[in-house]
């Protein structure tokens, strides 16, 4: 078989890094208690920075970090709207990937005067990003289950009231890991960006929403996501090459498809954090 | 008095949305008055600038009975756009398959695609039901999934692509279409099925024990199971009517404003439906004033492109705008107590 | 005069509504185990939980070793050497016992959580204090005694020298008590400073040095364990009006069974078997008590005859009807109801109407509905009125979310709907959780009027008072399986205690 080739197995790679990193951001703020499902909002926002920074200035590296930093405002809108205005936490992410499509569809008139889409810009080496990611992954696997900050994010998701009396600040905790979560996001949309070299609307389609699946899939730990995330990668991969023997409706299909499987036969076993999406209220006094 | 205390956040927030909307208008170099007046005008100008938003509002309707009808049962239906799909290509193909009277062909066209938005509604219900998934990524995943099969449908090479130069199907019988309001308009008694269907849903919700059941399950399902009701039947329920809902949603594009399947038809109607539901704060009723809002967006959105004052999706970034305010009643009620306890402060300290 | 370590003056605390503390003065000494007695509402847990930084007062001042000192939160608190073990553990269920008891103050190597340095110093604790836990034990694994303790340890980790316990008797047996006991002793000897609230006055008599009783959020008085009797603190406590007890009259059963069970067997929400194996019968005009220690199987043995809980084995009937693992509402047409332990989790919509909650379970019937396409909102408003008036439980309109009610009329208005479909039997948790004196005497005496007209009753609770006073029976439960059932005065409440904490193996 052709479509079997060792190429099909490092692209997966590179289709698995935006899905590995949204999965690692969602791991994040939902161990400390939060759902975000505006991954998908925040992931497409860090692709449009990163195309409008690299188009205009030509640097990669700063409009990497300019994504970063988009996401990471996101995740603070998200936070702020979730945890201090406990608003419901789907509800708010739902109506920040609608705010983002706007935004997007908005910009690139205003910017370019096509609707959605960017002209090409400059990139960097997508593969950095890929190494990048996998060493966060890394670290983070440490982190959450090695160190004293690891295990007060746990407590924050589990027991919220509990970390309050031992003097971690709740409300705080989730902003930072929230805003944690839009970072990773907006450095997905940059890898997207730099893999393709220019910006369509359309370019997250959905991963953020498999990020969350794999994440899911994975347990909440960083590795067993990413090893989930890599799956996906691999069909995405793998359904690109099958366009030519299949309609590419059907292949397009794939990614998805996969997702709902998995879920059905993964979520049951799943340790959802106790306190995760319920807003916390400080006993007032 | 209720109906005060329970939309005054509402309007706030459209207000706040729109006063921030300007902010970004102004910051992108754009007249302020001129974009305004034209999304005024281009809504509510003529009768025909009614009637395009009301063609627009239509299909919004159902989306967002769609989402509230899961909602109120404390389930999150992302999909609506996929079910529309389904329903609308569902309904086309009834309409071009069969041959019946007038009054009976529609109606079998709208069960028919109520029935595959149905289906649609249905698998993510039962996995979340059975199965645990969560039913905020299923619904988002079908959608995709519905979305690439109709259109294979009515590609090249696809069992139903009906005229060479665009993928879509044969026009439906004219005994299937639904009669225009208004001539030269698109708008057609859609909009009317979307009215009733929501004074239905406000039926269903509020005045039948089925409708007891559902909000109880939403509310809380602990004391639903032990109230003797049969929640995950209620869940399965719930995503089965959100599909449903949405599907007869695409059934009203499809024999009213369209006449016919076509790839790739919805500008996001879907999603509106989220937007709407919650911004009609999951009920029935303020679900067509949600959806006549956005559909005047639509419209107005379009004619301030038209007149070439800036591009259309001003008017998404706006809605984004009012769906983002509307989900957080706190926000005004923050601001409240921020001020409140200033004063306080200086009592208590 | 032994050197004071808090003092606490003319402390005011406002609630919406209630005024839970009304000026109270406490003083605490080192080396003193002082007891904070009261009946359930007069206002201690807030008290103490003002000394420990979750609430804030309204007035009063707090001196903290002689100076005064604003304890803004638990964390401030614990800084200043304050530790509270409360009613509601604050443990996280899935982290284990070191996790649990470093989480905020971990011990590092580099960036890393030392772990060994943490467990020589829960080791070097346990033997101090002879607080026997396994370190390396996750949380949900443990006893509720053993989660006690770990409270304690993680108190005393934290570097407590005052310690609160709130009701620590309340989830333990007589044995678990004597333990317990004997670790205040040894932190008494250790110069710690410690407050121990309670409502049951022979504890307090036995442990205290000092005791203070609350009562409506006013402190009645201060003195040496040494001059207190049972008669004076009770009188103290609940002032010119009588403890109430309720006496149930002599009602001969006609000895018809009512509710039969035969080895019933179900499984946690583990998966783990919680109910192994349990045999008995209800009969007519007889309240048969369910005595045992929380997490024994009971919540598992109710919701399994419930028809809450899929059943692994087994039978349940119904009078002479098998109801094994039929819904509620099969259940409540064959004259079985259920009052649920947890009104909020399961008893009550809050945000429903109080309309809505009084039909909850019989929405569908008939009488209130026309098939499942319509209600008969009349009819529903009036039985709801009448329900109300019936009960008298007080609320602020029919439509009113029932959120707005207080808790002693949630749970009228539960009794109100559970008691008027006349059942046959009753299964009730802890009906009387959270009540004041005049909401608990109002549900014994529905049930006491329901033994009287026929009904049989299970009456489960961890309130060994309770159970005592009320049933004909009491059945103890033991890991799972009914170990003794006696009669009613047929064994004292040291024999039961015996039974809960060991099971069969403490008849010898």
């Amino acid at each position: 078989m052709e479509i079997l080739s060792f190429n099909l197995f490092i692209s997966a790679l590179r289709l698995a890094t935006p899905i590995a990193l949204v999965a690692l951001g969602e791991t994040y703020s939902e161990r400390a208690g939060v759902i975000n499902v505006g991954v998908e909002g925040m992931a497409l926002a860090g692709a449009l920075t990163t195309a409008v920074v690299a188009y205009f200035t030509g640097w990669p590296w700063l409009a990497l970090i300019a994504a970063i930093g988009v996401g990471a405002l996101l995740g603070a809108l998200h936070a702020v709207w979730s945890v201090y205005l406990r608003a419901d936490h789907v509800v708010s992410g739902a109506a920040i990937n609608l705010l983002v499509l706007g935004f997007a569809l908005f910009l690139t008139r205003v910017i370019w005067g096509w609707r959605g889409t960017s002209p090409s810009a400059p990139t960097m080496n997508a593969w950095i990003l890929v190494g990048v990611g996998l060493f966060l992954i890394g670290l983070s696997q440490v982190y959450i289950f090695r160190t004293p900050w690891g295990l007060r994010l746990r407590v924050v998701g589990e027991h919220p009231r509990a970390a309050d009396t031992a003097g971690i600040n709740v409300y705080r905790t989730r902003l930072a890991y929230t805003v944690l979560n839009g970072a990773l996001c907006g450095l997905a949309g940059a890898f997207l960006f730099n893999n393709l070299g220019r910006f369509t609307d359309g370019m997250v389609g959905g991963r953020g929403f498999i990020g969350i699946a794999a994440m899911v899939v994975g347990n909440y730990r960083p590795l067993p996501a990413l090893a989930a995330a890599y799956l996906f990668g691999f069909v995405d991969a793998l359904q690109m090459r099958l366009q030519d023997y299949i309609p590419s409706q059907f292949s397009l299909m794939l990614p998805y498809f996969l997702t709902v499987i998995v879920l059905a036969g993964f979520l049951g076993k799943a340790q959802v954090p106790k306190a995760l999406g319920k807003p916390y209220v400080k006993e007032q006094g | 008095m209720r109906w005060i205390r329970e939309t005054g956040p509402v309007v706030g927030a459209i207000t706040l949305a729109l006063g921030v909307g300007a902010i970004v208008t102004a910051l992108t170099g754009y007249s302020v008055p001129q974009v305004f007046r034209h999304l005024a005008v281009g809504a509510f100008g003529d009768w025909y600038r009614l009637a395009q938003t009301l063609t627009q509002a239509t299909p919004i309707i159902f989306t967002s009975l769609s989402f509230l009808i899961a909602f109120r049962a404390g389930l999150f239906n992302i999909g609506a756009e996929g079910q529309l799909y389904m329903g609308a290509f569902f309904a086309a193909w009834a309409g071009f398959s069969f041959q019946l009277p007038p009054v009976l062909h529609p109606i079998v066209c709208l069960l028919f695609g109520a029935a595959a938005g149905a289906v649609w509604g249905f698998i993510p219900g039962w996995l979340r039901a059975k199965r645990g998934a969560n039913e905020f990524v299923t619904t988002m995943m079908l959608s995709y999934v519905a979305i690439n099969f109709t259109s294979w449908l009515v590609a090249p090479g696809g069992p139903f692509h009906g005229t060479a130069w665009a993928n879509q199907t044969v026009r439906i019988a004219t005994s299937a279409q639904f009669p225009r309001l208004l001539r030269g308009a698109q708008l057609s008694w859609g909009l009317i099925v979307g009215v009733l269907v929501a004074f239905l849903v406000w039926y269903l919700l509020f005045r039948t024990p089925r409708g007891y059941e559902l909000r109880a399950v939403g509310q809380n399902p602990l004391a639903a199971e032990y109230g003797g009701i049969n929640v995950t039947r209620n869940m399965i329920l719930a995503l089965t009517l959100a599909g449903a809902l949405a599907g007869m949603g695409g059934a009203a594009e499809t024999l009213g404003t369209h006449r016919r399947f076509i790839e790739l038809f919805s500008p996001g109607y879907g999603w509106d439906g989220i937007a709407g539901g919650l911004i009609a704060r999951a009920h029935p009723l303020g679900a067509i004033l949600a959806a006549v809002m956005m559909g005047a967006l639509r419209a107005g959105g379009q004619a301030v492109d038209r007149a070439g004052v800036a591009p259309a999706d001003l008017a998404a970034v706006i809605q984004g705008l009012v769906i983002l305010f509307v989900v957080a009643p706190e926000l005004i009620r923050y601001f409240r107590r921020l001020v409140r306890r200033k004063k306080l402060g200086d009592i208590e300290l | 005069m032994p050197a004071e370590a808090v003092r606490m003056e003319g402390i005011v605390k406002r609630f919406p509504g209630v005024v839970a503390n009304a000026g109270i003065d406490f003083s605490l000494h080192w080396g003193e185990v002082h007891g904070l007695l009261g009946e359930n509402g007069a206002g201690k847990t807030v008290l103490m939980s003002i000394l420990y930084g979750l609430y804030q007062p309204n007035q009063g001042r707090i001196f903290f070793r002689g100076k005064e000192t604003k304890i803004r939160s638990p964390h401030v608190a614990i800084q200043l050497g304050i530790g509270m073990v409360h009613q509601h553990f604050m443990l996280v269920p899935r982290l284990t016992v070191l996790e649990n008891m470093a989480v905020g103050w971990e011990p590092r190597i580099g960036p890393l959580l030392d772990r060994r340095a943490m467990r020589r110093r829960i080791e070097s604790l346990i033997s101090d204090y002879g607080l026997e836990v396994d370190p390396d034990a996750r949380v949900e694994e443990l006893s509720v005694g053993e989660q006690q303790r770990v409270e304690i340890l993680k108190a005393l980790y934290r570097g407590a020298e005052v310690l609160i316990l709130d009701e620590p008797t309340a989830v333990l047996v007589e044995q678990e008590v004597e333990a317990l006991f004997s670790t205040v002793r040894a932190l008494k000897e250790q110069g710690k400073a410690v407050v121990f609230i309670t409502h049951k006055l022979h504890e307090a008599l036995e442990i205290c040095d000092r005791i203070t009783v609350l009562r409506r959020g006013k402190n009645v008085g201060t003195l040496p364990a040494s001059e207190a009797t049972e008669e004076r603190l009770a009188e103290m406590m609940v002032g010119r009006e009588v403890v109430f007890t309720v006496t149930p009259e002599p009602v001969s059963s006609q000895g018809q069974v009512l509710l039969s069970v035969e080895g019933l067997q179900a499984r946690d929400d583990r998966g783990v078997p919680a109910v192994r194996g349990v045999s008995f019968e209800v009969y007519d005009h007889e309240i048969l008590g369910i005595a045992g220690v929380q997490g024994n199987g009971q919540k598992e043995l109710v919701e399994a005859i419930a028809g809450l809980r899929q059943p692994t084995g087994g039978r349940v009937r119904v009078g002479e009807r098998e109801l094994t693992g039929q819904s509620p509402s099969k259940l409540a047409a064959q004259g079985l109801v259920h009052i649920p332990e947890d009104r909020h989790l399961r008893g009550l919509i809050l945000t429903f109407s109080v309309e809505e909650n009084a039909v909850l379970g019989r929405h569908r019937q008939p009488r209130f509905a026309v098939g499942p396409w319509a209600q008969r909102r009349r009819a529903i408003r009036i039985y709801a009125q009448e329900l109300v008036e019936r009960f008298s439980v007080s609320v602020p309109s029919l439509s009113a979310p029932v959120r707005t009610l207080s808790g002693g009329n949630q749970q009228r208005l539960i009794l109100a709907r559970e008691l008027s479909r006349d059942p046959q039997v009753i299964v009730a948790v802890q009906p009387t959780r959270g009540l004041d004196v005049g909401g608990m005497e109002f549900v014994w005496e529905q049930f006491l009027e329901a033994r009287r007209n026929g009904a049989g009753i299970l009456l489960v609770s961890m309130d060994l008072d309770e159970v005592m006073m009320l049933a004909d029976r009491i059945a103890v439960m033991y890991q799972g399986e009914i170990v003794a059932v006696v009669r009613r005065g047929e064994a004292t409440k040291r024999e039961l205690g015996l039974l809960m904490l060991r099971g069969k193996g403490a008849v010898d």
